[in-house]
Parts: C-alpha cells; structure tokens; sequence
C-alpha cells in the first residue's frame, strides 16, 4: 500500500503544481490584457463607444482583488467545476467551448495513435523478423519520416490533395456548408466528419508512425537472439508462430509502455496541426487562447491537458503495479 | 502477454468510449432547428469570411466586442450610414434626417416611419431614445434625450457635439426598447436570436459557421441573396484556399497576389486603402522622450530619405496608397488639405535634402558616414512587430535608405506585446505602426486623437482608453486649431482650424508617413452582381465593415 | 529511502552474474554499458513505473577499463550516411553564409524560381532563399544545440544526482523531474513563449532546454541507481573517495555513449519545437531559422501558389538534419546493445553462407546476451516526438 499512497502523494502534488502554475503563468505576463484586447478589437474595425465601455466592464471586476486572493477564488471556482468565461469568445463558458472541443480532438488524435502505433508496430516486426535483408533499408526512411515537422507534412498535403487536386477538404472537421447547423447526429454527418479527419489523421500517423517502427524493430532483434527464441526455432515450431507467439509479443511489451503514456498526451493534441487544418479541436482553442491573451480559456486547457496527462500516467501506475509487482517496490 | 494486450484493449475502449460521449453532448450544443442540409454550394447561398475564427460562439449583442460581423449592418442598423469610401453624403437609414443647433450642442433627427422590428413590432422614437440613452450606450456628454413627436427625437449635449455625428448617428446601434428592457446586464447578453431592422435574421449558428436569412419585411425591400453563411476560419492561408476553390464569396482581407485570385475572371477585386502606416517617433522631449528623432531636423531628413516608392512595391507589393502627410484621405478627404502644404508625401528619396536638412541644423557628417551633433552620433532604433513581414520589410528599407541619408537606423523586430506596452508607455525611439483611419470624409479624428496634446500621458505612463497620441506630442497651436474645429460646423471655419494643423504637423512630424495600407476586398462576380467597384464606391466593400456590409447585402443579387 | 540500495541490488546482481562478458569482448565490442535505451526512456510518470523498472533490471555489465576509441561507433552503411548528413548541414550551416547574399537584402525581384543567381530562388520581398536557407541552417542548428546542451546537463544533475545519492535528495529531485515530465511540454512552451516580452533566439533556446530534460533524467537516474551498486563504484566508495569524484570518474564515462544519444535526440526535439513554435508565431524574433521561414511562407501563401522552392527546403534540411543524427544515435544504439548490430549480420552471413551452398555452423551466431528487455527506445522516441509536435 505504501507504493500506491508515494503515488498518490506525488500526484496529488503534481496536480498543485500545474493547477499553480497554470493561474500564476498568464498574471505574470507583461501588458494589461484589456489594453491588448481593446487594440486587437480596434485592428478588426471599428470600436464604437458602446463596445469601449463593455470592454471596460468585462475586464473592470477582476483586477481590484490582490492576486492571492484571485488564487484562492481560482482554486474556490475550480472546485467547483467553474473554469470561468472566455474574454475573446464571450459568452461562452470555457468548459462548453473545451466541451465541444474535446471530442474532435481525443477521436481524431487518439485514433491517429492507435493506427500508428499499431502500423508501427506490426511493421517495426516485421523489419526486426527479416533482420539484415534490404528491409533494414526502411529505417533510413523512417528516420527521415520521423524528423519530419508535423505542420509542414500538413502544410503539403493541404496544397496537394486539398487545393490541387481537390480531393480533400481545406478546413474545418466536417463540411459546415452541409451541415450549416452545427454536428448532427447522422450518418451523412459521420461520413462527413470521416472525410475531414482524413488528412490530419494521415498527418500524424505518417510522423508518428518512423518512431513506433523504430523502437519495435530494435526490440525485435534484440528478443530475437534470446536463447528462448533459439529453443523455440530448435524445437521446429514452425517460423510464423516463433514470429508471432514468442518474438512480437515480448518485444512489444516496451513499445506498450511508450504508447499508453502517449494516449494521455492524446488530449493535448496536436497543437500545431489543428492550426493547419482548422480542425474543431483542443490544440486550437489553446493557440486562440494564447494569442489573444485569453487567460480563462488558456488557463481551462492547459487544466485538461494536464489533468488527462495525469489520469492516464495513474492509471498505468496502477495497472503496472498490478501487473508487474516488481514496480512496486523499485524506487 | 495477455495482461497487455487486454491492457491496451482497455484504454483504446476507454479513450473511444469518453470520445462518443463527449461527441454527444457536443452534438447538444449546436444552434437552433433550421432546414438541415439545404445549404450548399451553387444554390444561392453567399458564404462569407468576414474574420471569424472558430470556433464560434454565437453572439449577436451589437454593445459586446465579441458579437458576430452579421449583426452589425445585418441585424442591427444605425440611424444614417458614413461610408467610408466616399466623400458623399450620409445616407439615411432609420433615420431620414438630422439637424443640429447653431451651437453643436442639440441635435434633432427625424425618423423613418413604417419600419418594423423583425419580431414584427414597430420601430418608434421611444426605442431611439432608449438606444441612446441605455446603460451600456449612453454617452458621456449626452444629456438627454427626448421624444418630440413620434417621428423626432432631441438629443441635448453638455457641449458642442459636431464632431460626435458620427458616433451619434453612424455607430449608434439601434436596438428595440421591447427587448433590451427586460435584460439585466446587457454587457453579458448574448442575444441568440437578436431582433433588429436590419435587412437579415439569424437563422442559426455552429461552432464552425452561422447563418443569416432575408427579412422578408426589410423596411429598403427584402434582400435578393437568401441566405448567407458566415464561416469560422483560422488562418489566412486557409480562407485564400477556399477563395480560390469557390467555397468562400466574399472576403476582405490581405493578399499578395490579389492576381492569382482573379485570374479565372470568377472573383472580382478592389482594393480601398484607408488606414495610414507610419513611423511612430517619441516627439516630445518635455513629455520625457528620448533619442536623436527627438530634433524635428531629424525627422525631417527621415522624412526626405525614405523611398516610398520602393516601400510601396517592395514590401506593400504595390498594394499600398499614397499617404498625404495631412492625414487626410487622399481622393475622399482632397477638400480639407489646405494648399499651403504638400499634398502628398514625397515618392522618392532625396539623400542630399536630407544632408542640408540636418547640417542647417548642426550636424556634421562623421568619418563612416553618419551625422553626428556634439558628439553624438544619429542612431536610432526602428522597432516592428514580429510575422508583420510587410511592415518588417518596410522597417529594413527604411534602415538601408536612412543609411545612404547619413542616418544609422538599426531595423529590429519585437512581440507584439512588446510593440503595444512601448507605444503605451512612450518607450521607442521609431516604430513601425498604423493609424487608424477615420470612418468619415474628415480627417479630424486623426488630429484629435492622434495629435492633441489632451490625448497624450508623459513618457512611462500608459495611454488611457481612447487616447492614440503615441508620440507623445504636444503643440498648443495644434490644440487649439483642434478645439476650434470641434467647435463649428462651418466648413470654412474648420478648413481654417484644419490648414493650421496642418502646418504644424507636417513640419513636425511626429508620425513620418509612409503608405496607405491596402484593404482588399474578394468577391463571387460571377455567381452575384452589384458589388461595390471603383466607379460605384456605394459602399466600404470588406466583408467585415460594420453597417457597410449590410448595405452590401442588401444590395447585391444572385445571377440569373 | 535507506533500503533502497539493497533492493536495487537485490535486482540487478543477479542478472549481471550470468553475463557471457567473454562473448562480447570477442566480438570485439566494448562490453561496456548495456543500457536500457538511447533515447529518454519512455517518460512513465515516474521512476516507479514499468518503463523505469525496465530500466532498472536492466543490467549494467562490468566497466569499459579501456579507451574511448573502444567506444566509438563502428562503420556501417547508416553511420555514414548519418554522419555524411549531419556534418554536411552543419557545415553548410558554418560557411554558407559567408559566400550567399545578405539573407535580409531586398533588392532582388520577388519570387523568382530558383536559377544560376538565385540557387533556391527568391521570397515574396525578393530575399534570396537560398541566403535564407543558410542563416536558417546556422539559427535552427544554435538553437537545437544550446537547448539539447542544457537539458543533457539538467538531465545530468537530476539524474544523476538523484539515482547516485538518493535518500530525500532522490525523493526531491525524482518529484521535479517527474513534474516536468507530466506537465505537457509544447503547451508549457507555448505559454512561457507567449509571456516573454521579447524572444531571442537564445531564450528560445533555453526555454526548449529548460522543459525537456525531464525524459532522460529519469532514464540517467535509474542507470545511476544501477551503476552505484557496481562493485568497482562500492571499492571507490570505500577507498574514500569523494562523491563528486565517483561520479565524474567513475560513473559519467559509462554513460557517455547514452549521454551522447540523448542529446542528439534532444537536438533533434529542440529543432522540430522551434519549428512550430515559430510557424505559430511565437519563434525567435529578429533572427532566420527553418522555422521562421516556413511561417514565413505559410503566411504568404507560397503553399497554395506552388512556391514550393520556399517551403519545400527549410522543411526538408529539418527532416534530413533529424534523419542524420537518429541514425548516428542508431549506431550508438549498436554500441550499447551490441545485438541490434550482431544479430542482423548474423542472419545475413547465414544467408550468405547458404546461398554459397556452405554449411556454416554458426546457424544462430548472435551473442546470446542476458538481458531481457532492452533498448526501450519506442515509447521515448515516438512519445517525445509526440509531445513536441502536440
């Protein structure tokens, strides 16, 4: 019990420290958020009396407060499930804008990783299984692919299949011309959605995919020369079960620690590439935040990312002090 | 083995499972009930651009910052419509006239009669009165405001109010006194479903777009174009793909390569040029300012040794206008600039002018070039905002050319925030900047704002809302010809007031004018006509122009 | 925490004891660290957690008594071509600039393709790219080295530091790394970016470092941890020699070859973190790096007017200059696990032999090494490659 109360401690800790950090951040930046507001909103056009004076009032109430105090009514609120309204997309509360954000992001992202990793890996043993054959020719390749920057990988796709040929959507994560009101519940919409996802799919599985190949293959090799293996092939079983049955497994077993902590980092998204693409998601609705200085909703998703990052690593904490007993003793 | 892999089963299951459900209660979210599907492309719906970025929140509250572009113009209507464009006359909308008082400090204005609320309620004097004089709206030197008889309304000011007309009658957002009564914080509404005069009602929104649809009993005749689907768009790369895949009608906004666009005859262009780009110099050495542009000979020879020429076609592509150093429009405003002074900037460089200007002055040329005045050499740092690659290529232009003037300008790029806290607070030297255009065919709010030394604070005090006279420069006749002007309506009066501005300012530059910047404007002419053009400016043409656009809207038809 | 040595202890003897050191020193491989894995390990929440108990029952097998060279890759096909990529960029990087133009001159027509004048053409002001390409090179190549240099040198004091003397130091220092190591990166980043009043270069830099050493300090730490019950580290120990001492002596030379994969992987990271940092608009201001031009580009549309001699060479120097120091880090990878390098030339020399119709007898050659799960580069790399594009 002792192992689970550490890790409890520390997460608990953690989660202070980038709740903490995530209210100090933003107060601490230079400029006074409403001056930069009012400017941005004088760049787009004309700012009439009226809109000055409502501008003075969203931003007026909070800055007479000490910034402790703002800390505790930040924790007080956050307690209370209240993470504040947006500034830049006023009215809307930043847990409906995160709430309608969230599941573009952990579908699109999450499945990404998944195909990926299962790409990766199926692939990665198979480049370890034919070991010192021209395959080994892949892993210059997938080094390359591996390098490869995320948003420029996107940036090409878009002008190629999306504005020259046309065969894909510039932006958006469904055809909002069909579906002027918003998501539906249809198959059309499904389908719609489907065919937008395509590309930033196709994005991170083709940079993400070089890294999962890579690391299997190594594994591969290296579970490969095992005396168990050696015992196996002596044995006669027959080489696609040596394949499959013993080498993939264990070799796999290192890649699946990598991937459950990269679905926690699913929700953080991919930042630069919902940018791109105009994609409905978490990654985006940051960028926003930041840009405009909008700290309630930088503040909202900085908390889920955290939060998520968080949850996963305990849930694999526990799963893993579960499966392997070792874990829980090895400080 | 086993473990994990029912391990990674689990979380892929979690991950979807949390997924759908929150897809669901996404899906919940959405805008009202309207005819689902039904729009798409080619069937006379107009999809506009107008700045949104998603995603979007509905908002149609014309008092808040945030609303959405469809309801200003669209929606909600002012009393009379300034373009912008053009040096013409207001044009009446829900209001039919006005009148002020010899004294500028009442105005009266006549009403149209017979329009209704798109709630079917009619639009009466009351609810003018309740516009002006609500929480949110009231202006500070309103007074009061009065219903005479049911078609006028008295407003009564503390002071002379010419120079408010626009505001009063232009920017002024009429909203039904039925509705906004009953709102308690009118700041936070958001107005889903807004009721206004206007020409089109919200018909629903998403995050990704909104749409508007005809009023059938628009007081100016319903509109031609049905509907018109707003669309959330992150980047201006992406919105000039969807312009130039027919997916976006009509948008106003920056491109290089306005031809590329235009080339295959579907999209028709204009380009408006209306705010003023600058270089900021910290003028006033009493208001604590400091650095070599701080001499008026300095930025006088500055202002000699820029090529605007080369500034225009090489980092504004040949987009930008010619600036008049009056600050008044050139073309719109030609009647205010006084003939006593240059009409429009210099185009090209004169290094040698430059060179008499500062050693009339005292300065003597150094053994690398550069001038210098005891001892001191003229160098000056020339700040612009990092990824405003326009402004920066400008920024660098300036620095090679004021080299061959004899003058060291070191081009450096900064944050945006760091460009805005040192324009707030005086700390620069120069600065690559704007000035905001004024919405009328009057160059006077440029003078006010940006020039009187009432809207100034010393050197490391911020700017309060509303004052724009970075510079930090202050000049009692420029104050008092200001004041003047605000005082009269006579037009020979204020050209008087304005020559005398005028003299002062373009000797002493505070601002160095460059360019007037671009404002570009696309729009579908193959799919719909009556769109603004160079020959029928009826009105500021950018999708985003707050009233315009509304009288774009209601202008222009689908083809036949 | 005072238990603790004797645990590890308990876990790693007897896995070294089986060792067959013979076999590897014949093979003509220093024998010298098996490590659990170039790359930061797979940045589990903690130390306690599998990827990190991997790590720690990792075996560490004697000390490398023998010179540096021992150490040093040996050639191979990736190698080369590793090293023919990176020692080109950087050279490119050092003496492009002094023979192109100034990249910041405009006085050449704008966007030009590339010809004789202009190798990579011209931008939307008329700079000349290829200039461009160059600064960019010699930015993005000083800001990916100072950031990889500062978090190789935090990773080594939290790691190190942490794993060597463990108690409430260990206690302290693991719950900073593992803090940062949770807290997502490229929002971190992003957030710190968009507070900074002016961004060099070089804050750039030191921001990147600042936030990405937590990966590998967890896998220094948990190597330390194994190494400081080595018996030769305990003989120093007792000999009277001073902490600081082992550690620089007797402990850092061991990891010298992981030290140096990791900070090329760092490297690479920092690189690939600019790049989105700047196409975000929150890159360096005031200096050329690949990434500022791709924002460049991007913002003036040089994508969807097909100026693809703008966007299509920053992008690719990044993806090359990754390519050439993940495959050197692969065969630094061959050297800590000698297996990787062994087993596939193994394999080949059977097929060879068969195919000469030879009965060779070394049907299964590969040194049969002990360690049971190795080389855990996986989750590290495809996960912190993952946080950095998020």
């Amino acid at each position: 019990m002792k192992y689970y109360a550490r890790r409890l401690t520390f997460y608990v800790i953690t989660l202070w420290a980038a709740i903490s950090l995530n209210f100090f951040i933003p107060r601490l930046m230079p400029g006074n958020a409403e001056d930069i507001f009012r400017a941005k909103m004088a760049r787009k056009g004309e700012l009439t009396p009226a809109m000055e004076k409502s501008i003075q009032l969203l931003f007026g109430s909070d800055d007479q407060s000490s910034l402790w105090d703002q800390y505790l009514r930040y924790w007080n609120n956050l307690l209370h499930g209240d993470l504040g309204t947006s500034i830049t997309k006023f009215p809307a509360p930043v847990s409906e804008l995160i709430g309608q954000a969230l599941p573009w992001t952990i579908v699109l992202v999450g499945l990404a990783t998944v195909l990926s990793f299962v790409i990766g890996i199926s692939l990665g043993a198979w480049v370890g299984w034919r070991r010192g054959t021209w395959v080994d020719g892949i892993i210059p390749a997938s080094t390359l692919l591996q390098s490869v920057p995320y948003f420029w990988l996107a940036l090409i796709l878009i002008a190629v299949f999306s504005v020259n040929l046309a065969w894909f959507p510039i932006i958006g994560g469904y055809d909002t011309f069909m579906f002027p009101d918003g998501p539906v519940a249809t198959w059309e919409f499904f389908s719609s959605a489907v065919y937008h996802g395509f590309l930033p799919a196709l994005t991170i599985v083709l940079s993400s995919v070089g890294g999962w190949l890579l690391g299997m293959r190594n594994m591969m090799v290296s579970t490969l020369s095992e005396d168990y293996i050696t015992t196996a092939e002596a044995k006669g079983l027959r080489p696609f079960r040596v394949l499959t049955t013993y080498a993939t497994r264990n070799a796999a077993l290192p890649s699946l620690a990598g991937f459950s902590v990269s679905l926690g980092f699913v929700v953080a998204g991919s930042i630069v590439m919902e940018q791109v693409f105009t994609y409905p998601g978490v990654g985006k609705l940051m960028i926003n935040a930041v840009q405009d200085k909008d700290f309630a909703l930088m503040q909202g998703v900085f908390l889920v990312i955290t939060v998520t990052v968080l949850a996963a690593n305990f849930l694999m904490d526990l799963l893993y002090g579960f499966i392997d007993p070792r874990a829980r003793h090895n400080g | 083995m086993i473990r994990s892999k029912g391990r990674t089963r689990l979380l892929t299951a979690v991950a979807l499972a949390s997924g759908l459900t929150l897809l669901a209660t996404g899906c919940g979210s959405s805008g009202d009930d309207g005819d689902k599907g039904s729009a798409s492309k080619g069937d006379g719906v107009l999809t506009v651009w107008a700045g949104s970025q998603t995603p979007i929140v509905a908002n149609f509250n014309p008092y808040a910052p945030t609303v959405l572009h469809a309801a200003l113009g669209g929606v909600y209507e002012t009393l009379f419509y300034y373009n912008k464009a053009s040096a013409e006359a207001p044009t009446p909308m829900l209001g039919e006239s006005f009148e002020f008082n010899e004294d500028g400090t009442e105005l009266t204005i006549t009403i149209r009669e017979g329009v209704t609320w798109n709630d079917g309620k009619p639009f009466t004097a009351e609810d003018v009165v309740w516009s002006f004089t609500n929480d949110t709206s009231k202006p500070e030197y309103l007074a009061s405001a009065e219903v005479v008889d049911p078609t006028t309304v008295k407003l009564t000011f503390t002071g002379p109010q010419f120079t408010n007309e626009f505001a009063l009658l232009g920017a002024s957002w009429m909203v039904p006194q039925h509705v906004w009564k009953d709102v308690p914080d009118p700041v936070t509404f958001a107005n889903e479903a807004p009721v206004g005069t206007g020409p089109y009602t919200v018909q629903s929104t998403s995050d990704a777009s909104y749409t508007i649809v005809a009023n059938p009993d628009y007081w100016g005749g319903a509109p031609a174009v049905e509907k018109v689907q707003y669309l959330g768009i992150d980047a201006n790369t992406s919105a000039e793909s969807l312009l130039k895949t027919g997916k976006v009608d009509w948008a106003g906004m920056f491109v290089a390569d306005p031809d590329a666009l235009t080339a295959d005859g579907r999209l028709g262009y204009i380009n408006t040029p209306q705010d003023p780009t600058v270089l900021y110099t910290c003028a006033n050495v009493d208001a604590g300012c400091a650095g070599a542009q701080t001499d008026v000979a300095v930025r006088q020879a500055l202002n000699v040794a820029i090529d605007r020429g080369v500034i225009n076609e090489k980092a504004f592509v040949g987009l930008a206008g010619e600036i008049s150093p009056t600050f008044a429009l050139l073309g719109r405003d030609d009647k205010w600039i006084s003939p006593d002074v240059e009409k429009v900037s210099p185009q090209e460089a004169n290094a040698a002018e430059a060179g008499k200007i500062l050693e009339a002055a005292g300065y003597t040329k150094g053994g690398d070039g550069i001038y210098e005045k005891d001892g001191k050499k003229v160098e000056l740092t020339l700040t612009s905002v990092e990824g405003w690659s326009d402004y920066n290529a400008a920024a660098e232009l300036i620095a090679a050319q004021a080299k061959a003037a004899g003058i060291a300008v070191t081009a450096s790029t900064v944050t945006w925030d760091e460009f805005s806290d040192s324009r707030q607070t005086g700390s620069f030297e120069l600065i690559m900047g704007g000035v905001v255009g004024t919405s009328v065919a009057d160059p006077f709010q440029i003078y006010r704002d940006w020039f009187s030394g009432e809207y100034t604070q010393p050197v490391g005090t911020q700017l309060e809302s509303g004052e724009w006279n970075f510079s930090r420069y202050s000049n009692p006749t420029v104050d008092a010809a200001v004041n003047a002007a605000a005082a009269t309506n006579d037009e020979a009066a204020k050209k008087a007031a304005y020559a005398t501005i005028q003299t002062e300012i373009t000797r002493d530059l505070p601002y160095i004018p460059l360019v007037i910047n671009a404002t570009q404007t696309f729009f579908d002419q193959k799919d719909f006509t009556g769109w603004p053009t160079e020959g029928d400016l009826y009105a500021f043409p950018p999708s985003w122009g707050s009233v315009s656009a509304g009288v774009v809207l209601s202008t222009i038809k689908p083809t036949e | 925490m005072a238990d603790d040595d004797i645990r590890t202890r308990e876990f790693v003897t007897p896995a070294t004891s089986s060792s067959p050191v013979a076999e590897a020193v014949a093979d003509g491989i220093a024998p010298s660290i098996r490590t659990d894995g170039l790359v930061p390990d797979v940045p589990a929440s903690d130390g306690d957690v599998p990827s990190a108990a991997l790590a720690a029952d990792a075996p560490v097998t004697a000390p490398p008594r023998r010179g540096f060279r021992e150490m040093l890759p040996r050639r191979s096909g990736k190698l080369v071509v590793g090293l023919v990529l990176t020692i080109g960029i950087v050279l490119f990087a050092v003496i492009a600039p002094f023979v192109t133009q100034d990249p910041w001159n405009y006085d050449n027509p704008v966007f030009e393709p590339p010809s004789a004048a202009h190798l990579l053409g011209t931008n939307n002001l008329g700079a000349d790219l290829f200039a461009q390409l160059a600064e960019g090179a010699a930015g993005s190549l000083t800001v990916g080295l100072v950031a990889g240099a500062i978090a190789v040198v935090l990773s080594l004091f939290f790691g190190i530091v942490a794993g060597y003397v463990g108690g409430w130091t260990d206690e302290g220092l693991s719950l900073v790394t593992n803090v940062m190591l949770v807290i997502p990166g490229l929002p971190l980043v992003i957030v710190i970016a968009s507070y900074m009043e002016s961004r060099s270069m070089w804050i750039i830099a030191v921001v990147l470092g600042l936030t990405s050493w937590a990966g590998s300090a967890i896998v220094l730490r948990s190597q330390a941890k194994s190494l400081r019950s080595r018996d030769y580290v305990a003989a120093s120990r007792v000999a009277g020699e001073k902490p600081l001492r082992i550690i620089t002596v007797e402990i850092l030379p061991n990891l010298l070859p992981l030290l140096a994969a990791q900070f090329l992987f760092a490297v690479v990271l920092a690189i690939l973190a600019e790049a989105g940092l700047s196409y975000l608009g929150l890159g360096p201001s005031g200096a050329i790096t690949w990434g500022t031009m791709l924002n460049q580009a991007s913002q003036h549309n040089a994508f969807t007017i097909g100026a693809w001699w703008w966007f299509v060479p920053p992008g690719l120097m990044i993806a090359l200059f990754g390519c050439g120091l993940s495959l050197i880090n692969f065969s630094i990878d061959e050297i800590i696990n000698p297996k990787l390098r062994t087993a596939p030339a193994a394999v080949k020399s059977v097929r060879q032999a068969r195919k000469a119709q030879v009965r060779g007898e070394g049907a299964h050659p590969a040194p049969a090494q002990d360690a049971p799960v190795d080389g855990d580069d996986t989750g590290g790399n495809a996960l912190e490659k993952e946080r950095v594009n998020a």
